[in-house]
């Protein structure tokens, strides 16, 4: 410790704002659990929705994600960072106007998410589900939370930064480019949008964020507060400091790659696929560096294990995390995806994370913050051993009956006969088998919020035993003088420069053909070798550069966004190059020349009707993806259950891609022709009409509401700008195509003594469904054909113009399908 | 970089649970070296992606996603032929192994060897007739044409297999040729009657 000066002035921390974060955590942790268990609840008896549209699981359970993750996590993130940063930099926080700022722009952000989400105003992606304006306020928040922070270490009396810090500097830093760049996009109006990517390049660019969501704000901020609160509350030092910066460097780098883990065995390019398994893979120690460092750190207070609530519960979140972050490898190794993907056994995955590692580490938090920060003890260490072991119990139950339900219905999906046929061609058979397993994740989910509600209690009484405290010490006048070296001799520096050559060397192994890859491969591991000789002769010397780092936020912070934007890149932007000179400017010359090219153009999308749009933006609005994907993986079980598997070329326009990620329900990539429009009609009006073992909600309200056929024309025209095909005469004819091609429906469906209103609603999304997997649909009557076939399934008519002159697909298996079964 | 007890070495970099010199807010950290199993884990999990990378993605020594799923299929189907052999031979079960990879591998393995002095590489006839075209002298049904490698025609110049051949390998040449049909290669000109199987 520097002593040298001895100038001492007084800082006096903001506490209050900490108050105000810890006690808005509390709140919003009892609603995002409460919506956890309405809408497990809904997945176990569907009249759980009460028949109202605002309740319905596609809607409620995007919220209830926002708020677990944003409001109850990102409030509870926010108190400890404030509260931590303000003491490991030994100064307040820059300005207190910019931290209320932060604090009530969070919360109306989470009001607008609570009143929008209900009401079907979504960007239908996964976790960024708010729509462009709430976006745009998430950005201005974030930019003055990430102000105030930065001139908060400008500020500091502090020469180094510890390692809490560094994760604090990468999450606000990486959290900013993601959500910017996945929240690209077009408005048609205040509360809609169509995202600038579409089909496999929004994929990637959605799990690039949706992956690095659970990473840079459910990960590392969570560790830089384990490292400080579990550390604080075991009252013993950190088990290894050099641990530390192997695993804050190693984990920040890889963790962007591992995005395409959530797209293996899609349409996906392959070798961003097997990139997605393989940083996975190599994401298992740097993770584990953090669990271990947290438990490693408890040696010689494991005794309070038994005493002290708060170390229970940072004992068992350290542990959750260890197991999630083992699991999450595993689940990335692309034989383990192929069961595990669709399935259960990823929400028990997320929830090992949410409920056990997160909601557990920010329990810990609470019961340690608030005595401090209200100066007087916890109300009652009874009731948080309660809390600890009902909120423990919960976890347990709902993970372990979410494995058996996910692994049961992998198998019970891919089973084949001796036939080679489907063992079990009806889809609803596994859905029923799993339903006793949703009744258990209820109980847990159950026991997990009745635990919470204890804490409520506990904690509203320990601050009503204690008043507000402010908290001041003294600091050095001035902080100590740096050392010398300029930013650039840091950056020249040998062990920069050899983590530059093998990234360099690395990335272009990637890229090399086969003859000079092994060369390659041979010179990274003989400058890999060299830098660990290197390492091991000039330890000391590394060390100080270290320490020289750390002390410089500029650069350090500059290093970790270098080493967060490397994934991105190296992934992003061929994905984004490749597709856009590929498939869609197929002429016909170009096919007759090139089989390849041919193949592609046989399945090249066109553009969707006005009314197949009008169906679309319904299917979205009602969050539809949460429990149906349109993404058929190359697996014989698939293909036979829902027809050819998915081509890249085939969701080319999708803004946004509805690949989805979960099949509570059958995938719908190939619904189109697979039942008739009455069908469609009955299911959605009451889906145990037609499957009686559904457990989806009924959709009545899609008679009654119709579609602003008039606002449809600039939903097209957006979709023009984003590069869909649509002609100036497909804008212009927009409302007569809608007209024609519904009363096609409306007609069909009154032949058989169904009387709808053409612009109704339910018209539309039977328009989208029937139009799935399959070209162009008729918009006028077609003269009425020799075969009796229902009037969707006729020949496709090529009433729109499109973009390439190639055949629609038949798009049907060489083998033969089985109905998927509703 | 083996050991993690500091019994051998008394050096203070290598001293278990040394204090380092700083402190934040009461924070105290040591240095302790990283575990040699975390590191194995480490090292090995960037071991086995480099390799994977060079297997799967450089040298496509293994087959990607999509191509896998092909040779699925194809065993489904051979799997099928077999419990249909048993069945007995007919015109349908000569479609399925037309369309069984290995069996028409296998069948053109034998056509390369006896079928193509006469018939030539590609099936487009020299002394035997054109077999690439879509019309057939002696019936294209395909257990006419098994009939007629089987018995041959002598008259004609194509002699019996049944012995030299035995009937499996006749029926995997039989599937062979059922593929050649309208691939319309040039050569001899076309004779017979137009069919359809």
């Amino acid at each position: 410790m520097d002593t040298t000066n001895t100038q001492m002035k007084t800082v006096t921390y903001d506490d209050a704002i900490v108050r105000a974060f810890s006690t808005v955590t509390v709140l919003w942790g009892v609603v995002a659990f409460l919506l956890g268990v309405i809408i497990a609840a809904q997945l176990s008896f569907w009249q759980a929705n009460f028949g109202v549209e605002w309740l319905s699981f596609g809607r409620l359970r995007p919220l209830h994600t926002n708020a677990a993750i944003f409001a109850f996590v990102g409030n509870g993130i926010f108190a400890g960072i404030y509260y931590s940063s303000q003491r490991l930099l030994k100064t307040r926080m820059a300005n207190d106007m910019l931290s209320w700022a932060h604090f009530w722009g969070w919360q109306l952000i989470i009001v607008c998410a609570a009143l929008s989400l209900p009401l079907g105003l979504t960007q239908g992606k996964e976790y960024a589900e708010l729509i462009w304006p709430i976006d745009l306020l998430v950005v201005v928040v974030w930019v003055i939370f990430g102000a105030n922070f930065f001139w908060t270490l400008a500020k500091r009396n502090e020469k180094n930064l510890y390692v809490s810090i560094w994760f604090y500097i990468s999450c606000i830093v990486t959290i900013a480019v993601l959500y910017i760049v996945n929240n690209l996009a077009l408005p048609t109006g205040l509360t809609h949008s169509y995202p600038i990517f579409g089909g496999v390049q929004d994929a990637l660019v959605q799990w690039w964020y949706g992956h690095n969501a659970v990473a840079f704000f459910l990960t590392t901020p969570p560790l830089g507060l384990m490292y400080y609160f579990m550390v604080k509350a075991a009252d013993r030092p950190v088990y290894s400091y050099r641990l530390s910066v192997v695993h804050f460097w190693s984990l920040v780098f890889l963790y962007i790659w591992a995005g395409p883990h959530h797209l293996l065995y899609t349409a996906l390019p392959d070798w961003a696929q097997t990139l997605g398994m393989l940083f996975s893979v190599m994401l298992w120690a740097p993770s584990w560096g953090g669990m271990l460092n947290g438990l490693l750190t408890l040696r010689g207070a494991w005794d309070k294990l038994r005493t002290d609530p708060v170390i229970k519960f940072f004992v068992v979140a350290v542990t959750f995390y260890g197991m999630a972050t083992f699991e999450g490898p595993l689940l990335s190794i692309k034989s383990v995806n192929a069961l595990g993907h669709y399935t259960d056994w990823i929400i028990g995955h997320v929830h090992g994370g949410a409920l056990g590692w997160n909601a557990f580490l920010t329990f810990g938090i609470l019961y340690w913050l608030f005595p401090r920060l209200w100066g007087t003890k916890l109300y009652s260490t009874k009731m948080a051993e309660l809390h600890f072991w009902i909120g423990t119990v919960g976890i347990l139950l709902y993970v372990v009956s979410m494995w058996v339900s996910g692994v049961s219905q992998g198998l019970f999906w891919r089973a084949l006969d001796a036939e080679g046929f489907l063992k079990y061609p009806d889809f609803i058979e596994g859905l029923s088998n799993s339903i006793p397993m949703y009744h258990t994740r209820l109980l847990g989910g159950v026991l997990f919020l009745g635990g919470s509600l204890l804490m409520v209690w506990n904690l509203i009484m320990t601050a009503r035993s204690g008043k507000p405290v402010t908290v001041s010490v003294q600091v050095p006048a001035q902080r100590p003088a740096g050392d010398k070296e300029n930013a650039w001799q840091l950056l020249t520096s040998a062990p920069m420069l050899f983590m530059i050559g093998l990234i360099v060397l690395a990335v272009w192994f990637g890229a090399a053909g086969s003859m000079l890859s092994p060369v390659l491969l041979a010179l990274l591991i003989v400058l890999g070798v060299a830098m660990i000789i290197s390492y091991g002769v000039h330890q000391k010397r590394w060390g100080h550069w270290y320490g020289l780092i750390e002390r410089n936020a500029l650069v350090f912070t500059l290093l970790a966004l270098v080493a967060i934007l490397i994934g991105g890149a190296v992934e992003i932007i061929p994905t984004v190059l490749a597709s856009k000179d590929v498939p869609l400017q197929i002429t016909e010359k170009m096919a007759a020349a090139d089989p390849v090219l041919a193949e592609k153009a046989k399945w090249v999308q066109k553009p969707y009707s006005p009314l197949e749009l009008a169906g679309r933006d319904i299917f979205v609005r009602e969050g539809c993806y949460n429990c149906h994907s349109q993404m058929i993986r190359p697996f014989r079980h698939e293909v036979l259950r829902y027809g050819e598997y998915s081509r890249l070329e085939e969701s080319l326009l999708d803004h946004p891609f509805q690949w989805g990620s979960k099949r509570t329900g059958p995938d719908l990539a190939r619904e189109g022709g697979k039942y008739d429009n009455l069908w469609h009609y009955m299911h959605l009006n009451n889906p145990r009409s037609t499957s009686p073992a559904s457990n989806m909600p009924t959709y009545k309200h899609f008679k009654r509401k119709t579609v602003n056929v008039p606002a449809l024309e600039r939903h097209l025209a957006v979709q023009k700008k984003l590069g869909v095909p649509y002609t100036d005469q497909d804008l212009a004819l927009a409302g007569q195509r809608y007209a024609s091609q519904a009363k096609l429906i409306s007609d069909d469906l009154a032949a058989k003594s169904i009387t709808v209103p053409a612009n109704s609603e339910i018209i539309a999304v039977i328009a989208y469904l029937q139009r799935l997997g399959r070209g162009p649909q008729p918009l006028a009557p077609v003269p009425v054909a020799a075969t009796p076939a229902p009037a969707v399934q006729a020949v496709p008519a090529t009433t729109l113009p499109a973009a390439t002159p190639a055949a629609v697909p038949a798009k049907t298996p060489a083998t033969k399908t089985t109905p998927a079964g509703h | 970089m083996s050991e993690n007890q500091n019994t051998r070495d008394n050096r203070a970099e290598y001293r278990q649970d040394t204090v380092m010199a700083h402190e934040y807010d009461g924070i105290r950290e040591f240095d302790n070296r990283l575990p040699n199993w975390w590191m194995w884990i480490m090292w090995g999990s960037m071991i086995f992606a480099l390799g994977y990378w060079l297997v799967f993605q450089t040298l496509h020594l293994k087959p990607e996603s999509h191509e896998k799923f092909e040779l699925a299929q194809q065993k489904a189907l051979e799997a099928q032929l077999a419990r249909a052999a048993a069945q007995g031979v007919d015109n349908n079960y000569m479609v399925m192994m037309s369309k069984t990879a290995s069996k028409v591998a296998e069948g053109h393995d034998i056509f390369m060897k006896h079928c193509v002095a006469c018939h030539l590489d590609k099936g487009q006839g020299l002394v035997g007739p054109n077999l690439t075209d879509g019309v057939w002298i002696h019936g294209c049904e395909p257990m006419l044409m098994l009939k007629t490698v089987t018995e041959g025609v002598p008259a004609k110049g194509m002699p019996s297999w049944q012995n030299q051949l035995g009937p499996t390998r006749v029926q995997a040449v039989v599937s062979y040729v059922m593929t050649l049909k309208n691939t319309n290669v040039p050569g001899k000109a076309p004779e017979g009657q137009p069919c359809q199987f």
